[in-house]
């Protein structure tokens, strides 16, 4: 497919951009097959904004047109025929009379951007064919479905080779480094040509005991064939965290003995483990009647299962929403503002997660128990409380590249799908499909986890603000697709380069490592008290004044410890 | 054996010692423990747990309440105080014949004043190397800010509070002024609170002065003296025309007040003046919203409404009025270069508030730790915020109407502008919990009375130790 199909209009000049912050600005909007670029030229120096059209989540257009009595009519009668019902319509009418009329030289239109990253920018733009050009530009641009016509394979920069390593680990990269598991647990290459598990990587980790064949039944008792794998292996007692996906047991309650033996070889000869189900008893039950269920007590005795009500899906979604359109409210009327906070049910999500997390944590590190974890599909609030426990009981996740390499474990080759996940945000209008803030939500709890012990991560809060935003757009291909076996197929790791390794850079790598940083080796267990649990202001108000102080700060605080440092040495 | 474990200040002395006292602790349940009462404060110690020691001074108590405890056996009574600053701990005790009573000796030494007895401050012997009282100096402070000048004159008309008994006996006014002006001013102000200056913009000389309510009344009476002296100000900045005056009330309560012989500047009577209305609450209403606080905060906190409680308080609504209002005077000065003034309705609570954050805005010196302490010294302190009143020092009349949480409220807000610019101030939190410990801990003389002109007559400076010198140290 050939872009400039999609650009009718590429170029305007005379337009004006404004932003939060800024004076209106005017100069040259250009679009191209992944762009937006502004770029002002003044006598002195000459400013860039350039948006990745992907970045888009919403348009909205406005047209500010002298137009005639007559065509005001037509409208009129026009939109009352066909009973439009958004400003879409209106303005795709107005369009039409323009074309046949072209009375309308003088008329301009705003375009209104409303960005995943929740930039707001609008654009004053002359000429109303123009605008609507680049607006029906806009809108067909930034949601093309096709994967290997995005930005990341197209990207080139100068620094990096496309030769470099792509991601930071691989399943059998982290086998080998852990020697202390190896006498118990190997590494399964029954996925290898993804036929077992679509969603998982190549390789797994499992226990010793249980071959291939075992593996491959007990897939097909699991949705999606998400089999239990081992995800975390604790150091300290050697106790283990297992994922997948819910058993499908279904309505006559049908067994299946492998995967209790698998279960039972992870327990191996301690007395018990914990299944963490991130349902509701309730909703467990009722997921029997669809086909799924759950590990009976009868059937799992040394199992014992702890159910936790975690938000997904669309509920997740609407949350998001509602908090970006509170944050987005400009009333000044604090009268509301903590009420419309709490209504938007964003912070108890995080709450939720950060105390599923502790409860799996405990479970691991004070009880000395092996946990499952699961849901119903194994692939959203399994991995974010799989990951946040292991931030809270691991200091080598704690690290820069630690937390990077555990997200690439636990999100990227884990089968997180990304693609369907964030392929719209907060702005939206589309109708919502397979949308859900999950990887956002992890990023807040872990915000939440930085602010409690400023010294106990070694990455900054920029880095979180970084996947953030490349999460939902990216020169880079990390967060393209659905599994390993998409990114395989498309050649991902071939054509793109990799955010991990790029944010590794030793410029980068400054700006995104925490300057107070000291590694501590205890377990680091987070409040979860609402009163301890803050609007990440940083992401929802990055656009405002407040954030830039905030910025200042941390600028303040990084070279303080600098200059300290260098004092330290002479 | 006990007593000795306690540690005294210098001048406090113990007045009883309980044993088999119970701390009904809101978190862990019960720790038995011994209870010593001193003429400065409470101290709890425990006997299992070594580590744990409650101490709470005596001046931070409001007032003393029995209470209702079960299972404790007969003789037993209980005992809740409930203290100013966000919490009510809880004891429970045996009551013996020999024994003078808890409550007795509590009430006796928490509210002084109540049982002719002296506040704390006038006990405490403890010696600092820095004498916190020079902290402040009015004459330096204007001298720093680059007064007098050809518009502005040091006058001593109140040297001896005979113009304004609530006023410093330094102020600053216009220098085209005769005395005999500015007492007719006086009689035409609330309280006989004048306008005088608080800051003057180093650049453009706008400033901010503040005043109480001119005494209007029903039938719109004129004083054209005080028309004059507001000229005189709009006249001292030659870069606006204009003079901004805020009226912290809301303008239905300053229309009631212009009834009962207050009221606000008229427009029409007053040229080239504009009037704004803040619509900032009195002091009842603020009382109240941080009661309701105390009672979202402590002992436990609903999780599950935790936010929609906090905003049904109204505690961070007029945080934000507050806020908005001292930011639409430090902006009318430095961006619109016009003087403004600042009043309520006797000019000491609201004016006082509006008044030292708009210069914490507006003047980095204030931000800094010093700075800070000349800030509350001059606006709150000498000013005549009144202390005693507001917060009851020493006082068992605990539902007294007059009190109310005005200089909490301020130290919340300057500690939303901490939070919000972190590196502009020099101090940290705990510097602002330390003054609050100290605005009701009676330790230091720093906060007592009501005005300038009271401290003068109870040698406040001579016989007690100011905050400053223990912050100082």
């Amino acid at each position: 497919m050939e872009f400039s199909e999609h650009i009718k209009t590429a170029n305007v000049e005379d337009v004006v951009l404004r932003q939060p912050l800024h004076p209106p600005s005017r100069g040259t909007l250009c679009i191209t097959g992944h762009h937006l670029l502004f770029s002002v030229r003044e006598e002195v120096s000459s400013r860039q904004v350039l948006l990745l059209l992907r970045n888009i989540d919403a348009i909205e257009k406005r047209v500010n047109a002298p137009i005639c009595i007559s065509c005001l009519i037509t409208l009129f009668l026009k939109s009352f025929l066909t009973s439009v019902e958004n400003l879409f319509a209106y303005s795709g009418l107005i369009s039409n009379a323009g074309r046949n009329e072209s009375r309308i030289s003088g008329s301009s239109g705003t375009i209104t951007i409303k960005c995943k990253d929740l930039r707001v920018l609008q654009l004053d733009i002359p000429g109303m064919e123009q605008c609507l050009n680049i607006a029906r530009s806009i809108e067909t641009l930034s949601c093309l479905d096709c994967v290997s016509e995005m930005y990341p394979f197209f990207y080139r920069p100068s620094d990096i080779s496309l030769q470099d390593q792509w991601g930071l680990s691989t399943p059998e990269k982290h086998y080998t480094q852990m020697k202390e598991l190896q006498d118990r647990w190997r590494l399964s290459t029954v996925n290898k040509d993804y036929t077992v598990c679509p969603s998982y990587p190549p390789a797994v980790i499992v226990p010793m005991d249980v071959d291939d064949d075992v593996l491959k039944k007990v897939a097909k008792f699991r949705q999606g064939g998400r089999f239990p794998v081992l995800c975390y292996y604790h150091r300290k007692n050697g106790m283990v965290i297992m994922r997948s996906s819910q058993p499908l047991t279904g309505a006559n309650r049908k067994r299946c003995k492998e995967d209790e033996l698998l279960l039972q070889a992870v327990i191996d000869t301690s007395d018990k483990g914990y299944i963490i189900d991130t349902r509701s008893s309730q909703q467990a039950q009722q997921a029997r009647i669809t086909g799924g269920g759950f590990e009976s007590k009868s059937c799992y005795n040394r199992w014992k299962r702890l159910h936790r009500h975690m938000e997904r899906g669309k509920a997740l979604q609407e949350s998001l929403i509602k908090v970006v359109e509170a944050c987005g409210d400009n009333s000044h009327n604090m009268d509301r503002w903590l009420s419309k906070l709490e209504n938007s049910k964003w912070l108890s999500h995080v709450q939720t997660a950060l105390s599923t997390a502790g409860l799996l944590a405990e479970c691991v590190e004070r009880d000395g128990h092996s946990v499952l974890v699961h849901g119903s599909e194994g692939i959203d609030s399994t991995l974010l409380i799989s990951t946040l426990a292991q931030l809270i009981m691991d200091p080598s996740c704690r690290t820069l590249e630690g937390f990077l390499v555990l997200l690439e474990r636990e999100w990227v080759q884990a089968g997180h799908p990304f693609q369907q996940r964030c392929a719209h945000s907060a702005h939206s209008h589309a109708r919502l499909q397979q949308e859900s803030p999950v990887f956002l939500l992890l990023l807040d709890c872990v915000w939440q986890v930085w602010r409690q012990f400023p010294l106990a991560l070694g990455f900054s809060e920029a880095l979180l603000l970084k996947l953030a935003t490349e999460a939902y757009a990216s020169d880079y291909g990390t967060f393209l697709c659905n599994s390993d076996q998409e990114r395989c197929a498309l050649g991902v790791k071939e054509k793109t380069h990799c955010l991990f390794q790029a944010v590794l850079r030793p410029l980068e790598r400054e700006h995104y490592s925490n300057p107070l940083y000291e590694p501590t080796e205890l377990a680091i267990w987070p409040s979860v008290h609402p009163q301890s649990l803050q609007l990440w202001r940083g992401f929802f108000l990055r656009w405002t004044q407040q954030t830039r102080h905030l910025e200042e700060a941390q600028e303040e605080i990084r070279n303080m410890v600098t200059e300290w440092g260098k004092m330290a040495l002479s | 054996m006990f007593q000795n474990q306690v540690p005294l200040l210098p001048g406090e002395s113990i007045q009883t010692t309980v044993k088999d006292v119970m701390y009904i602790c809101p978190f862990s349940g019960l720790v038995n423990g011994t209870l010593t009462i001193t003429d400065y404060k409470l101290y709890f110690t425990s006997v299992e747990k070594e580590s744990f020691i409650l101490d709470v001074n005596l001046g931070v108590i409001s007032r003393l309440e029995t209470i209702s405890v079960a299972n404790q056996g007969q003789n037993t009574k209980g005992l809740e105080l409930v203290c100013k600053d966000m919490r009510s701990p809880r004891f429970a005790y045996k009551t013996e014949e020999s024994h003078p009573d808890v409550v007795n000796v509590l009430t006796k030494h928490a509210f002084p004043l109540s049982h002719n007895l002296s506040l704390f401050a006038y006990l405490y012997k403890e010696q600092f190397p820095v004498d916190g009282w020079k902290v402040y100096d009015p004459m330096a402070e204007y001298r720093r800010q680059g007064l007098p000048n050809e518009s502005w004159t040091i006058s001593k008309i109140n040297s001896t509070y005979e113009l304004c008994d609530t006023y410093p006996s330094i102020l600053v006014i216009p220098t085209n002024i005769t005395d005999e002006d500015i007492k007719r001013v006086a009689v035409f102000r609330a309280k006989h609170r004048i306008p005088v200056l608080s800051w003057i913009h180093p650049e453009s000389q706008a400033t901010i002065v503040r005043c109480s309510q001119p005494l209007v009344g029903p039938s719109d009476r004129r004083c054209k003296e005080d028309e004059r002296f507001l000229q005189i100000i709009m006249d001292a900045n030659a870069q606006s025309h204009k003079l901004t005056i805020f009226d912290a009330r809301q303008s239905s309560v300053a229309d009631t007040n212009k009834a009962k012989d207050g009221g606000y500047e008229s427009e029409s009577f007053y040229s080239n003046v504009e009037l704004n209305f803040l619509e900032i609450p009195n002091i009842h209403v603020m009382r109240e919203s941080l009661r309701k606080m105390k009672d979202v905060v402590y002992p436990t906190i609903d999780e599950a409404h935790w936010h929609s409680n906090i905003d049904q308080t109204h505690w961070l609504e007029y945080i934000r009025l507050l806020l908005a209002g001292a930011a639409k005077i430090a902006d009318k000065l430095e961006s619109g270069k016009t003087s403004v003034v600042v009043h309520c309705s006797d000019g000491w609570d609201r004016t006082a508030q509006l008044s030292s954050l708009a210069m914490l805005m507006l003047d980095s010196y204030y931000r800094t730790l010093r700075g800070f302490q000349v800030l509350v010294e001059k606006e709150w302190i000498s000013f005549g915020h009144r202390f005693a009143a507001r917060v009851g020092h020493g006082d068992e009349n605990h539902a007294n109407s007059e009190r109310s949480p005005l200089f909490v409220q301020f130290m919340d807000c300057v500690w939303q502008m901490t939070r919000q610019f972190p590196a502009a101030f020099e101090f940290n939190e705990l510097f602002l919990i330390t003054v609050l410990d100290h605005l009701y801990s009676c330790l230091f003389g720093t906060f007592l009375y009501n005005s300038e002109k009271e401290r003068a007559a109870k040698d406040v400076q001579t016989s007690s130790v100011s905050l400053w010198s223990y912050i100082n140290r």
